[in-house]
């Protein structure tokens, strides 16, 4: 089990590295691309500033403004299930390039309406693949993904695959044979699901505690249980998920070696408290809430401060959710 | 007992290891890749001019192990070339598992791929080091000689690229500087016309790959000089090239092929097709750099600030050696440089006072020299080695070279200093 996770871009040796930030200087790992001198990065993959230079031959990224920066499929959408007043399972079919590169745990999609200009996209995480139809769940609560589904539209503009929407992905990607504890609230039911596919697959065996959270109503229980995850639904999680919670850590049969957080960051924050309570030290991945407006590293609104007053854009990389200042 | 911790297992690291041993530390000594001797795995020449000096003065302060491994393992001795006289070649093929049955048999705890990413402070002493999977490595003092070359990203921005060279970044992983990572502001060289860094000075032929004449003709006599056809005489590569005791005519109008086990060729690099045109080359192929037709490695890009007993500057117990502790080229250098500073690291944790080389020794006013002219503008530019070049002009006008065994062990206990990295300090 890896014990550290070393702050990296998710997106480091994909497609869509060397991105935009290279050009100015503002890449997150090379420090030639950082204006530096010398080399100074710690990463053993394949030379960023090496891919720069190949790649630079073709000019990849955008030459003017409309030119699409990823994958992107104008394409229909269906409303599979209303899950409750204000949330929907949605299906999208896609582009078979762009459904396998989002076949992955901690993947989203920017979405917004054709004719709706740039600003309207809005991130959504990818909660299953299946063939080219990806399924999101969104929930109408602002402007941009109420105006989605207004007027009955079923026009949509997809673009990714994008990676960074869970932190701690390596312990994810890392762990097999081992004990997990997911930990699901509200909106989170759609990502622990993606979440759970990918743990099953590597003989991991995984107790679920998901609690229904702001939408009010818990729609994976079925899903999880058929992946073979023990659930246990709670009616809140605040105040019986957490006690449950701090059963399992002071239990050294049942204490887990990887805990997953699929909610929202209070929950982060109600774990990482129970963990420090317990005086146990357990990696910890969780969900990525931060507001997202472009997903390139560009726009600057997922910046969050980390604990040595460094600023670290969310929307590209990896950190321990635990180095968060909190907000 | 007292820990040193040697990171980076090329010919400086193994002499810091060596001495740090014998004057009674338990030693770790951590190296990135599988093999120890870095660039000593493609070099091979030594006791060519000042090195022989420099060389005996080693074995006479007690430290000659590794000198007396080269000796054994040479297979040529006494060679003239270009420039250049007594020279020996140890054979690179078959170096290295003698160089690591040597440190193991002094009880140095050998990591191979290991590689250092991190360090932890306090104040101004380093407290541990932190390795790539986040293993922590204490120790009471620390050696870096890690080198001053690499990683690729540095090669592409100062030289012609990644050439695959024996360093072999891509596959584990970028060299990481302990002085850098300790936050102290690292020197870089410069070329003649000031831009950042210097190519290493030598590629290595494959031997199966020349004539069979050339072969048998370089493997008899240790060396062969081929004039070049007049359209390849070549100018402006000189300049960039990090030997500069190469850096004179005979190399710019010959080709001086050298029996170190591959056929080292005396220049950066030299574009294949135009390589294949010489007679008996028809068919040459490189053995390292891999791209030798391209280009070689840029070093000089990480050089730690230190004094003369080798302590870097503003940490009390990180010392250096190697091209780590200043513009200087060879095997023979690196020994010389390591041996001290592994010594010094022992001295730092007792408390004693360091060691600092005589200046009428050519060791010691070899390290005086370069910390004097690294201050300089002009003196950043150039590179120097016991064996050509300006160094070796000032042996010869202070009368510090002699190819004379007796001789040099006068001087060494003359000064005082015979044995000294026998004796056990602990």
């Amino acid at each position: 089990m890896l014990k550290k996770l070393v702050g990296r871009c998710i997106d480091i040796n994909t497609p869509y590295c060397p991105c935009l930030l290279s050009e100015t200087n503002h890449c997150t790992v090379c420090s030639h691309l950082k204006g530096e001198e010398v080399c100074d990065c710690n990463w053993s993959g394949m030379c960023i500033l090496y891919e720069k230079q190949w790649q630079l031959k073709k000019n990849k990224w955008a030459s003017d403004a409309d030119a699409p920066v990823r994958l992107e499929a104008d394409t229909e959408f269906g409303v599979k299930q209303k899950i409750s007043e204000d949330t929907y399972l949605l299906t999208i079919k896609v582009t078979p390039e762009l459904a396998q590169s989002l076949d992955k745990c901690g993947s989203f999609v920017f979405l917004r309406r054709p004719i709706d200009p740039q600003f309207y996209h809005f991130p959504v995480g990818v909660m299953k693949v299946i063939g080219n139809t990806i399924q999101v769940v969104i929930e109408t609560i602002g402007p941009k993904s109420t105006r989605l589904l207004e007027n009955d539209n079923n026009q949509v503009l997809v673009r990714g695959p994008y990676y960074n929407g869970i932190f701690g992905q390596p312990w994810i990607d890392n762990i097999e044979a081992g004990k997990i504890l997911l930990i699901v609230g509200g909106i989170g039911q759609s990502p622990a699901i993606a979440v759970a596919r990918q743990l099953v697959k590597k003989n991991n065996s995984i107790q679920a505690i998901v609690a229904p959270g702001k939408m009010g109503t818990v729609f994976i229980s079925g899903e999880l249980t058929e992946l073979g995850i023990n659930v246990q639904e709670v009616a809140s999680m605040r105040q019986l998920g957490m006690r449950t919670l701090s059963e399992y850590l002071v239990d050294s049969q049942k204490c887990p070696e990887l805990i997953v957080s699929a909610g929202p960051d209070d929950q982060h924050y109600g774990i990482i408290a129970a963990l420090h309570a317990a005086g146990v030290n357990l990696p910890m991945a969780a969900t990525n809430n931060t507001t997202m407006c472009c997903g390139e590293g560009i726009c600057g609104s997922c910046e969050r401060v980390i604990k040595d007053n460094k600023r670290v854009r969310t929307c590209k990389v990896q950190i321990d959710f635990n180095q968060f200042i909190q907000e | 007992m007292i820990k040193v911790i040697v990171v980076g297992g090329g010919w400086a690291g193994c002499a810091a290891a060596l001495a740090a041993s014998k004057a009674g530390a338990q030693v770790v000594l951590l190296e990135r890749t599988d093999l120890l001797l870095g660039t000593g795995l493609v070099g091979g020449i030594f006791r060519n001019n000042g090195r022989f000096t420099a060389a005996e003065e080693a074995m006479a302060m007690g430290g000659g192990d590794l000198f007396v491994a080269m000796d054994a393992n040479s297979r040529h001795r006494g060679i003239h070339f270009p420039g250049h006289s007594h020279a020996s070649f140890y054979d690179v093929t078959t170096m290295e598992p003698l160089v690591k049955k040597i440190l193991q048999n002094y009880g140095i705890d050998i990591k191979t791929r290991a590689r250092v990413s991190g360090v932890v402070k306090h104040g101004k002493k380093i407290q541990y080091l932190t390795d790539d999977n986040e293993e922590i490595i204490n120790g009471d003092a620390f050696v870096d000689t890690t080198g001053t070359t690499g990683p690729m990203g540095n090669c592409l921005k100062y030289g012609n690229g990644c050439a695959m060279c024996i360093l072999r970044c891509p596959t584990f992983g970028p060299r990481v500087s302990l002085t850098a990572k300790a936050e102290v502001k690292e020197v870089m060289g410069k070329r003649a016309d000031g831009t950042y860094g210097a190519m290493s000075g030598s590629c290595k032929i494959n031997k199966d790959s020349l004539s069979s004449e050339l072969k048998n003709q370089l493997e008899k006599e240790g060396m062969v000089v081929i004039p070049l056809p007049e359209n390849l005489k070549k100018s402006g590569m000189l300049g960039k090239k990090a030997c500069s005791q190469y850096a004179i005519a005979d190399y710019a109008e010959n080709i001086v092929l050298i029996d170190t086990g591959h056929a080292k060729l005396m220049t950066p690099f030299f574009p294949l097709d135009l390589l294949r045109t010489i007679p008996g080359l028809e068919r040459a192929r490189y053995e390292d750099p891999y791209s030798g037709g391209v280009g070689n490695s840029i070093r000089y890009l990480g050089i730690a600030p230190c004094n003369n007993s080798l302590k870097v500057d503003g940490i009390d117990n990180l010392f250096c050696a190697g091209e780590k502790s200043g513009i200087l080229v060879g095997h023979t250098e690196a020994v010389v440089t390591g041996l001290l500073c592994g010594h010094n690291a022992v001295r730092c944790c007792l408390d004693m006072q360091y060691l600092e080389l005589p200046p009428e020794l050519a060791s010691g006013d070899f390290i005086r020299f370069i910390h004097e002219q690294m201050n300089t503008e002009e003196g950043i530019r150039l590179r120097y080695t016991f064996s050509g070049s300006i160094y070796f002009e000032r042996m010869k006008n202070l009368g510090l070279y002699s190819a004379q065994r007796g001789e040099i062990i006068e001087r060494i206990s003359r000064a005082g200093l015979a044995d000294i990295y026998n004796t056990c300090l602990v």
